[in-house]
């Protein structure tokens, strides 16, 4: 058929996937053993290639953009592992943040997926009800209730979601849900660096041993490390789901927030976060009033890893003997193409035998919040990833980002400590075991 | 005595016109070539002979294509020395060849040698072929480069087709280098430690070209450059150990040891001779069952396998036709897929030509209708199965 | 019960796909070029579901296409409109790896490379590597009998299947090959492999392992000309050795491979050879100078030997994603794949380049220069209108190969693509009897029909005038 130039088929003129990204795709299927979701169902329609067959079809009008389709798109877990692949130079990841808000505006989602979705939009975002969730969690834990839904056969009667949501819980302390960061911290020695950064929203809660390891260990190695106060979510959350209004409005006032601090760099340790604000500058790409800041902002935004690997160490690191199975985030590897630095980090660790993991290009179906909305898929991924990781038989197993930490966690069979490079990092340099460093 | 008319062409055309000729008079008819594997599983009721011998010509040979094209009737052995004259040959070394088998026979009866271990059955070397079916049809498959997916590959079906399909006329083969060294280890050993050994040099990637059990002697040849011919036979003595005997390539003893794997395979007048096909690792069985069944039945057997092709050939010798025939029994028991080549007088009437059918026997019966709906060629070839 | 309803009923309802939409995502393969919706897509999870689909199929006289991957380049999964399309994702078990007898046994969904890397704690692997290892699966590999950059040294799939368990078009299940490739009767599994699909569904695949070579060295030698490399290639033949590959790439092609990321090839060299040897370390080291040596008496300007494997893997990674590449330095463009003599080489890439400036249309070359196995891509842009043009250049180019005394098809397949040409290289005795064979395993014609041979429908009412076959006016062969 011919288009004519503009036309958007099914779409709305707000950003389409555009043409000339979609014709990039040549068909040749490179991309099908890296997507998780096609490995599970095997269905063209759940393939990177099915998928953006399905835009193209949609963006020439031959296919409505309908409850079928959303559904294939909801189904993708971002994890890019397609667009590392591609050998054609295809960006799927454009190509699905354009669609997934065409989806949102014309496409009524059911009952219970809009509450689910309104539930998660409400907590996650907020430390605060984070915080009184996760502190439900464990008194729900403690007090037995779990045992008791459990033996009363409740929760099997509850939506996948509920159960999965349930699952996820870590065993947090509760104390630790109470901690704060503190403000910042002075440089060890000559000052190298001054960053900026960002504590997260689920991270602060539930991972507040890692951001408080995080500061440490940049401090130990001459950053100056600021922690911009009344920061809030970055907006990855709403981004990946295809939220983009929200996601703008949570995107320029964390720029706000942190073009206060002056800082050379905007340091993120949760992957998720990072690979979003790295792409700031496209989403507020129309609004004149940010648009150039927010692309000087994300060019300023380094996961921890990248920013640690820049440095030359100075700290000095201490024995660690261990095997870590390192697992590859897929916001860290495909979206910001980092898999060196982290390696690089534990191998500078005396002591760490690094092991890879069977199938380390497939994502462990965290995914920013599909484990809650696509559960039945995130569980056969979660699965497939924890015994892949147990296949290695590591004494320790890290990983770059919160979602990875707690999906991975949920399957593992074997009582194996589960943290974040920056952890085991941390642990080195103030020469004390593992298990310490955490408490 | 004898009756039977002869057709003897000696190009495509009169080939083409034999067969419309003995079709029109419907004729049942038998193909043969050298006649050295004439005797192949069942005996053909036929009215005339077609004889492929003076179809013996090189059809076209470029040496930097590294391919030949040959009438059916050339003998291999003719094809290598023509060959050799340019360093190159057909990777096929099937003892019949010294007896003068031809090429098209060779891919009749889906015949190879040791160097099966490598380059696989004349099937593996077999490019493109020129058949003649029953109607006097002539089609070509395949053609004159090594790689080359166009159309269905008739070279395939008519391996192992022992004449019953239509009349190989031409066949185009691919050609590989001659190693510029080759040597041989030779360890006596019994059948279990030849298949340990073998697959130590295999799994070691010593790459040997040939691995054969014969005589109760485990040989394994390495083709290549000089020094890394010696380079491994350095490394495949030291895992061989004690009694390992390394032979250089013109070694008369090596020489002596390959001549009696084809001595054994062709066997002689008043033989039964039995190809058989297993799983690599059932070759130490194989050889305990052979050593029991000839012992319990009174009669000399030998035995020689390409272990990890899974081929393997028994020969047996002496007494009678019924004891062979209950040794040939067990066998087929054990492996079914078993060919007997050589029938010691007698055993014809005590053995139906043919053991358990393969589970594809349909299809093999539907291919065989479609090509010669008469049932003109080769009848009773592979009787009882069709 | 119409057909539709029985499938349904046969597999359950999650197996199948009649969307129109979800359908629509079936409806090419790796060749976009044609496009057909099938009726109704299954999903089978074992060769029990796979013989019920086929049953119903054969019971309503219902066509079917069997699926892998999709990654083919000659159409070979296109749909039929009214029939069926039988998936193979599903099918994509490991069933076993016996490494004391060198072999795997594996369902049709596995991919190529999984093979080997179920093989690789054994220190073997599955010797056929076509381009798209990591993604196309044995079972479209046994139906295309797929080749590769290696099959120079170590042959096809055909040289490396020991057994099969297919689904006959009757939806009977049988068994082709065996424990060992010596058995009685016709190589009814040698005749199998590379039907395209038109014979049968597999549904069990047993393969042969290979040990890992003890060494591989690898180099990339730049030449100034096309020709050069050529005459390089033929040299190394000459000398008797037999590389484990020999792939050349032209300056276009290598110009894609460099817009894509890590490329290692020189981005102003005309031509570039990769040369890589595999086997006992002497035996190697010994050959991989005089390659070198062949090389530089052909004029070669620089030498580039792979350091180490991950040098070695950047080499291969460039060269087997140089189609898809060249989606970077065009918008839409045919991949073509022919073969020549070996010695006709030179000869077939001058006549391409001079068809190609007649057309006013880019060519670019990567093929497998061992074996003569050329793969001009050609390059076009649909919205300025080229596309005719370059699909007949195309065409020209396959044709020419078969004029040459080659092949239409190397490795890809005749399909749905090539189909109409067939006649230039088989005459219609050739093309019946290969049908005697499909009449044999298929009578009724439903097991991916308008495949490999040319139909009216297809090809249009009148075949094409008869020419000589060119190895016929050659004298080389005679048609009677």
């Amino acid at each position: 058929m011919v288009l004519t130039p503009g036309d958007t088929g099914s779409f709305d003129a707000h950003h389409p996937p555009r043409r000339d990204l979609l014709d990039d795709c040549v068909h040749c299927g490179f991309c099908l053993p890296t997507c998780p979701t096609y490995l599970v169902d095997g269905e063209e329609m759940d393939s990177p290639r099915g998928r953006i067959y399905l835009m193209d079809l949609a963006q020439r009008g031959e296919i409505p953009l309908d409850r079928t389709m959303a559904g294939h798109i909801d189904s993708c877990l971002g994890c890019l592992a397609c667009v590392t692949a591609c050998p054609s130079g295809v960006q799927y990841d454009l190509l699905l943040e354009a669609t997934r808000p065409q989806l949102e505006r014309h496409v009524p989602r059911t009952r219970l997926d809009r509450l689910v979705r309104k539930a998660i939009f409400a907590v996650f975002p907020y430390p605060a009800r984070m915080r009184a969730a996760a502190a439900l969690g464990v008194l729900y834990r403690r007090l037995g209730l779990r045992w008791l839904t459990h033996r009363l056969g409740i929760m099997n009667r509850m939506p996948a979601q509920l159960r999965a949501a349930e699952d996820l819980l870590p065993p947090v302390p509760v104390r630790s849900l109470f901690r704060r960061l503190d403000r910042g911290a002075a440089a060890v020695g000559e000052r190298r660096l001054r960053v900026a950064m960002l504590e997260g929203c689920a991270q602060r809660v539930l991972f507040g041993d890692v951001n408080a390891a995080t500061m440490r260990v940049l401090a130990a190695e001459g950053c100056e490390v600021v922690v911009p106060q009344g920061q809030q979510c970055c907006g990855a959350l709403n981004l990946h789901a295809g939220l983009e209004d929200d996601a703008a409005a949570r995107a320029r006032k964390l720029i706000d927030t942190f073009e206060q601090a002056n800082a050379d760099a905007v340091v993120v340790n949760v992957a998720g976060c990072g690979s979003s604000m790295k792409e700031y500058g496209l989403l507020l790409r129309d609004d004149p009033a940010y648009a150039e800041r927010a692309a000087r902002f994300a060019a300023s935004v380094r996961d921890v890893n990248e920013l640690l690997a820049e440095l030359e160490p100075r700290a000095p690191r201490h024995l660690i003997a261990a095997k870590v199975a390192y697992h590859d985030a897929c916001h860290l590897a495909n979206a910001q193409r980092i898999r060196r630095q982290p390696r690089d980090l534990l191998r500078s660790v005396p002591g760490v035998e690094l092991t890879d993991i069977p199938e380390a290009d497939i994502c462990c179906g965290s995914a920013g919040i599909y484990n809650l909305v696509q559960p039945g898929t995130a569980e056969e991924l979660g699965r497939r990833k924890a015994a892949n990781i147990e296949s290695t038989t590591p004494d320790v197993i890290a990983t770059a980002n919160a979602g990875c930490l707690l999906q991975v966690r949920r399957f593992l069979s074997a009582d194996i400590p589960l943290v974040h490079p920056i952890e085991i990092l941390d642990a080195s340099i103030r020469g004390v075991p593992l298990e310490k460093a955490r408490r | 005595m004898s009756t039977v008319t002869t057709y003897r062409p000696s190009t495509l055309a009169d080939l083409r016109d034999a067969m419309a000729e003995s079709a029109r008079a419907g004729e049942r008819l038998a193909v043969a070539g050298a006649g050295t594997a004439v005797e192949w599983g069942g005996a053909p009721e036929h009215d005339a002979v077609l004889d492929t011998t003076a179809m013996s010509g090189l059809i076209s040979y470029n040496p930097t294509d590294m391919t030949v094209a040959v009438q059916a009737g050339m003998p291999l052995r003719s094809l290598q020395e023509t060959l050799a004259g340019n360093a190159q040959w057909v990777a096929l070394d099937p003892a019949l060849a010294a007896a003068g088998a031809t090429v098209g026979g060779l891919v009749a009866t889906a015949d190879a040698g040791p160097v099966r271990h490598t380059f696989g059955a004349s099937r593996d070397s077999v490019i493109g072929v020129t058949v003649v079916l029953a109607d006097a049809t002539v089609a070509r498959s395949g053609g004159h480069v090594i790689k080359n997916v166009a159309g269905y590959d008739l070279a395939k079906l008519f391996h192992g087709s022992l004449g019953t399909l239509g009349v190989l006329a031409e066949v185009v083969l691919r050609l590989h280098p001659r190693p510029s060294a080759t040597a041989t280890l030779a360890v006596p050993c019994h059948a279990a430690a030849a298949f340990d050994l073998g697959g130590r040099l295999i799994h070691g990637s010593l790459e040997p070209v040939a691995v054969e059990w014969c005589g109760r002697v485990l040989l394994a040849r390495f083709d290549g450059t000089a020094g890394g011919v010696e380079d491994r036979g350095r490394r495949a003595m030291a895992l061989a150990g004690d009694g390992a005997e390394w032979l250089p390539g013109d070694d008369e003893r090596a020489a002596a040891h390959w001549a009696a794997v084809a001595d054994l395979v062709r066997g002689a007048e008043g033989d039964t001779v039995v190809r058989l096909g297993t799983a690599p690792d059932r070759t130490p069985s194989l050889a305990a069952l052979v050593a029991r069944e000839a012992a319990a039945h009174d009669v000399d057997a030998a035995m020689t396998s390409s272990p990890f092709a899974g081929a393997h050939t028994v020969r047996l010798r002496g007494g009678t036709a019924s004891q062979h025939a209950a040794v040939v029994t067990a066998l087929r028991a054990a492996a079914p897929a078993a060919t007997v080549c050589r029938w010691t007088p007698g055993l014809r009437d005590q053995l139906p030509a043919w053991g358990e059918p393969p589970p594809a026997v349909a299809v093999l019966r539907a291919v065989k209708r479609a090509f010669d709906p008469n049932d003109r060629l080769g009848k009773g070839r592979f009787a009882p199965w069709f | 019960m119409s057909w539709s309803a029985e499938l349904v009923e046969a597999l359950g309802r999650e197996n199948v796909i009649t969307d129109p939409a979800r359908l629509r995502t079936y409806e090419c393969d790796g060749l976009t070029g044609y496009r057909v919706q099938p009726a109704m897509v299954v999903l089978p999870r074992s060769a029990g579901e796979v013989a019920a689909a086929v049953r119903v199929c054969a019971r309503h006289g219902v066509p079917f296409v069997a699926r892998g991957a999709g990654t083919g380049l000659s159409g070979g999964a296109l749909p039929v409109a009214d029939g069926i399309v039988i998936s193979l994702q599903r099918l994509r078990r490991i069933m076993e790896v016996d490494p004391v007898n060198l072999r795997a046994v594996v369902e049709p969904g596995v991919t190529n490379l999984d093979i080997s890397k179920a093989a690789a704690p054994y220190g073997l692997y599955y010797a056929p590597d076509p381009s798209s290892q990591q993604v196309c699966t044995i079972g479209g590999n046994v139906a295309e009998n797929s080749g590769g950059a290696h099959c120079l040294k170590y042959g096809f799939t055909v040289n490396h299947v020991l057994a099969a368990e297919v689904v006959l078009a009757d939806g009977t299940v049988t068994r082709l090959g065996g424990e060992s490739p010596q058995l009685p009767g016709y190589d009814l599994l040698g005749a199998f492999i590379g039907s395209e699909g038109t014979l049968g569904i597999v549904t069990q695949v047993t393969v042969r392992l290979l040990a890992k070579p003890a060494a591989i060295r690898t180099m990339v030698a730049d030449f100034a000309t096309v020709a050069g490399a050529g005459d390089a290639v033929t040299g190394i033949i000459a000398a008797g050795i037999v590389p484990a590959a020999v792939e050349m790439l032209d300056n276009l092609a290598i110009q894609a491979v460099a817009a894509s990321t890590e490329s290692v090839y020189t981005p102003d060299t005309a031509a570039a050879l990769v040369v890589e040897l595999d086997g006992p370390p002497d035996d190697v080291a010994e050959q991989f100078d005089e390659v070198q040596e062949i090389c530089r008496r052909n004029g070669s300007t620089k030498i580039m030997v792979a350091a180490d494997a991950e040098h070695r893997a950047l080499i291969w990674r460039g060269r087997k994603a140089a189609f898809a590449a060249v989606g970077r330095i065009s918008p839409n463009y045919f991949v073509q794949d022919g073969v020549v003599p070996r010695g006709r080489l030179a000869e077939v890439l001058g006549r391409i380049a001079a068809m190609a400036d007649d057309a006013g249309i880019r060519v670019a070359n990567v093929f497998h220069a061992g074996d003569g196995n050329l793969h001009p891509l050609v390059l076009y842009s649909e919205g300025e209108g080229q596309h005719d043009r370059a699909e007949h250049l195309s065409t020209q180019i396959a044709e020419l190969c078969v004029e040459l005394g080659g092949s239409l098809s190397g490795e890809h397949g005749i399909g749905a693509d090539k189909a109409c040409s067939m006649p230039r290289m088989f005459g219609q005795d050739d093309l019946a009897t290969m049908l005697r064979l499909r009449s044999a395993f298929d009578p009724d014609g439903l097991c991916n029909p308008g495949k490999v041979f040319p139909t009216p429908r297809l090809c249009g009412e009148r075949p094409g005038p008869y020419r000589p076959h060119p190895l016929e006016e050659a004298g080389v062969i005679e048609r009677l």
